[in-house]
């Protein structure tokens, strides 16, 4: 797939567009400077001078073909252009008008001719384009491409407080016999991409489950990723659709893919929050969300008791930094004391919704995903040095805070600036961590960063991996941990980068690291991660281990030999450091 | 161009028989343009155009369409096989095959002679009808044709040498 193309509204745009052109040509005929009209010429072409019908099948016919047009914009051309929507549509333009003059205008002619068969020269279809038909062509799709530029716009994603449109299913595929067992075999997981964080301020929602259109093919991702072999699939339901107040669920959205997997498999570990909030909580700003979700992962735990794995918080890290210091998602904010306020929230609501699932079910194991990150210095600049200290010391707040670990005096200092007491960091540091808890890291290919003499992050690429990268962490931590995210961005170059980073793991389970899972992210392509989902583009980011017609990818087929490679080795067809949680 | 579409994920996947599955859909996607080539009398114009009896110029037109076909599906490799926009991407590909069979093609093999009137109209219709049934049938043609997940995921172009660059100098036997 191109693009994700909103269909209804590139009709819409084609039809008005095709309506505006026709509007403005009339207005001219009407002024006493007829020009040519290809909707006129159209019918024509059907029907014998003067007929109604023909004017008709005219008006039908340009329509028809205006809508054409515009989904070809909408596939191949929207967003490709750094210019403002109108005037994306005004360069398009150019391509249908070159075609209407050269080739359709003096074919039309051809067919209003009152014979079979005719000898054509360059010369007699060159002349039959004059003035009128060249001022004709260009006013009327300069027109039809300014108009569908400004009306064809947001192809993915939904205004705040509406839900996606979810088709019908009529089809249920065909379901293995049953749950494959997993016990406490290494975890090989992949997931379905399900950020929901609003953009333009607070107006725009994107729902990466409704642009892979995961909520049409669920019962067709879960069977494929039984088919790669995974045991364990990270599951994120769409929180702010399910939770719609206090108190308040709907269920009816998740019920049926829930019981699919308790069913067939395979285990789900349950993302409950994913870059975004539901409308009525808004952003990361609001201390609301720390009594908020625990009470939504408390009703969660009791609705689905079978379901033993949880991401309460996906990347608090990362959530934070794109809402706060960014200033791409949610809050939208470009502010310190912003990113330390969303990092508690975060933090605290995380730590209450482990308390609220650990109430319900004892034995919960609670798989913490956070962004494995690292920032190198250019220079000796003590301000660039600076800098790269504390991006480094960001990186791991969120999880100080959960897992109740010593922060360096600078790293106090910072917080009492932004506006941090000492009371706040003690409701943490006193917290005793679940025994049951693994420290997930995700690694992707820009999560290395050079800082530059300007204090930009610029990235490094895979400098030092996702070993030297995880062991700063496992350092620090002593935690038993997952390799819980990674893909690349080059498609062609996939297949080679879940090899190289199955290498990081073996290297880590070597050399004594308790490492109980790897993952590939996701199963299918994504949406507009190329910009970080700054913007409703609908760019295919090509990730998958299946495309979004569901076909494999090579990686789709390299995740499956590894699978069948390692599944029944003795260290991976009973993984020690993962049996030791579950008993 | 090959490399672009590559690093963006066009390319057809190795699971899929894109030529294959674009040579059938070509041949079965005439069914619905023949009667309009029929109709409008384009067929009778085309063949006295070529110089061919009616039913060589059917022939003509089949290994024609099977050619386009299979080209389609590996120009458009994975797009080709999109439920949603295969039809329009198809009715496009029948545009420009119009376009440019009709303006150039023709004429030159003709030495000049092309459709004109009813008959031009019904080509151009039919070459559109023939381009949207393409894009409709891959989608559902291809995935049949699919080799399986578990059959193809044991290729070792796809096992743990991927992970190596390869034809590296230094490459080669070690240990023994």
């Amino acid at each position: 797939m191109i693009r994700v193309v909103d269909f209804r509204k590139a009709i819409i745009a084609g039809v008005a567009s095709a309506a505006a052109m026709e509007v403005v040509l009339r207005g001219f005929a009407f002024a006493g400077v007829p020009l040519l009209d290809l909707a006129r010429e159209m019918g024509l072409a059907a029907v014998s001078h003067g007929h109604i019908v023909g004017v008709f099948a005219g008006f039908a016919a340009h329509a028809f073909v205006g809508v054409m047009w515009a989904l070809f914009y909408a596939y191949f051309l929207w967003s490709r252009l750094k210019l403002p929507p109108p005037l994306q549509g005004l360069v398009f333009a150019v391509i249908p008008a070159v075609i209407a003059l050269f080739i359709f205008y003096p074919q039309l002619t051809l067919m209003q001719r009152d014979e079979d068969e005719v000898h054509v020269r360059i010369a007699m279809l060159i002349g039959t384009i004059g003035v009128r038909e060249v001022a004709g062509i260009v006013l009327s799709q300069a027109v039809y491409g300014l108009v569908l530029g400004s009306l064809y716009r947001k192809p993915v994603g939904y205004p705040v407080g509406d839900r996606p449109r979810i088709p019908r299913r009529k089809v249920q595929p065909k379901r293995r016999d049953g749950k494959r067992p997993t016990g406490c075999g290494f975890m090989f997981s992949t997931g379905i991409e399900c950020s929901y964080p609003t953009i333009e301020h607070g107006h725009w929602r994107r729902d990466e489950l409704d642009s892979c259109r995961h909520y049409e093919w669920w019962p067709e991702d879960f069977e494929l990723a039984r088919e790669i072999g995974v045991t364990h699939l990270r599951y994120g339901p769409p929180l702010h659709l399910v939770f719609e107040g206090p108190g308040k669920y709907d269920w009816s959205l998740i019920d049926q893919p829930m019981a699919d997997l308790e069913r067939y498999g395979p285990e789900p570990i349950v993302d409950l929050c994913h870059f975004g909030l539901p409308d009525w909580l808004g952003n990361f700003q609001n201390e609301d969300m720390v009594k908020a979700l625990p009470e939504y992962a408390g009703a969660f735990a009791e609705r689905y008791p079978w379901v033993r794995f949880y991401t309460p918080v996906n990347e608090m890290y990362v959530c934070a930094r794109k809402s706060t210091l960014d200033g791409q998602w949610n809050e939208q904010e470009r502010s310190q004391k912003a990113f330390v306020n969303a990092v508690f929230n975060l933090a605290g609501a995380s730590v209450g919704m482990t308390d609220a699932i650990l109430k319900r079910r004892q034995d919960a194991i609670f798989v913490n995903s956070e962004s494995s990150e690292f920032s190198q210095p250019c220079c000796p600049d003590p301000e660039v040095q600076r800098i790269a200290e504390l991006v480094n010391e960001q990186r791991f707040l969120a999880l100080d805070l959960i897992y109740a670990h010593n922060m360096s005096d600078g790293m106090r200092g910072y917080l009492r600036e932004n506006g941090v007491t000492d009371e706040m960091l003690s409701h943490f540091s006193h917290r005793e961590v679940p025994r049951r808890s693994i420290l997930g890291l995700d690694y992707y290919e820009w999560n290395e960063h050079l800082i530059d003499r300007h204090g930009n992050a610029l990235s490094l690429g895979e400098l030092f991996g996702w070993y030297t990268i995880a062991m700063q962490y496992y350092r620090r931590y002593q935690m038993t941990m997952m390799h819980t995210e990674t893909n690349r961005s080059d498609a062609s170059k996939a297949s080679q980068w879940l090899w190289r980073q199955w290498h990081n793991i073996q290297l880590a389970q070597k050399n004594g690291v308790p490492i109980v899972g790897f993952t590939w992210y996701s199963l299918t392509d994504q949406i507009d991660w190329s910009i970080g989902m700054a913007e409703p583009l609908g760019i295919v980011f090509p990730v998958g281990l299946f495309d979004l017609n569901r076909d494999p990818r090579e990686v789709g087929l390299s995740y499956r030999h590894l699978i069948d490679m390692y599944r029944d080795e003795p260290d991976f067809r009973e993984c020690q450091a993962l049996k030791e949680l579950m008993h | 161009m090959a490399t672009f579409l590559s690093i963006h994920g066009y390319t057809p996947g190795p699971t899929q028989r894109p030529l294959l599955a674009g040579s059938i859909s070509g041949i079965a996607a005439t069914v619905p343009a023949l009667p309009i080539l029929y109709g409008f009398g384009a067929l009778r114009v085309e063949s006295s155009i070529l110089h061919l009896s009616l039913w060589e110029t059917l022939i003509a037109g089949w290994v024609v369409m099977a050619i386009a076909g299979a080209i389609y599906a590996r120009l458009f490799g994975r797009a080709a096989n999109n439920i949603h926009g295969g039809w329009v991407f198809g009715m496009g590909f029948g545009f420009v095959l119009w376009a440019a069979g009709a303006d150039m093609i023709l004429p030159l093999i003709s030495g000049g002679e092309a459709p004109a009137g009813p008959a031009a109209l019904g080509v151009a219709l039919s070459m559109l009808v023939w381009g949207t049934a393409v894009g409709v049938l891959i989608p559902f043609v291809q995935k049949p044709l699919h080799e399986k997940l578990q059959t193809a995921s044991k290729s070792s172009s796809v096992g743990p040498n991927a992970a190596a660059s390869q034809n590296h100098p230094n490459s080669g036997k070690r240990g023994a």
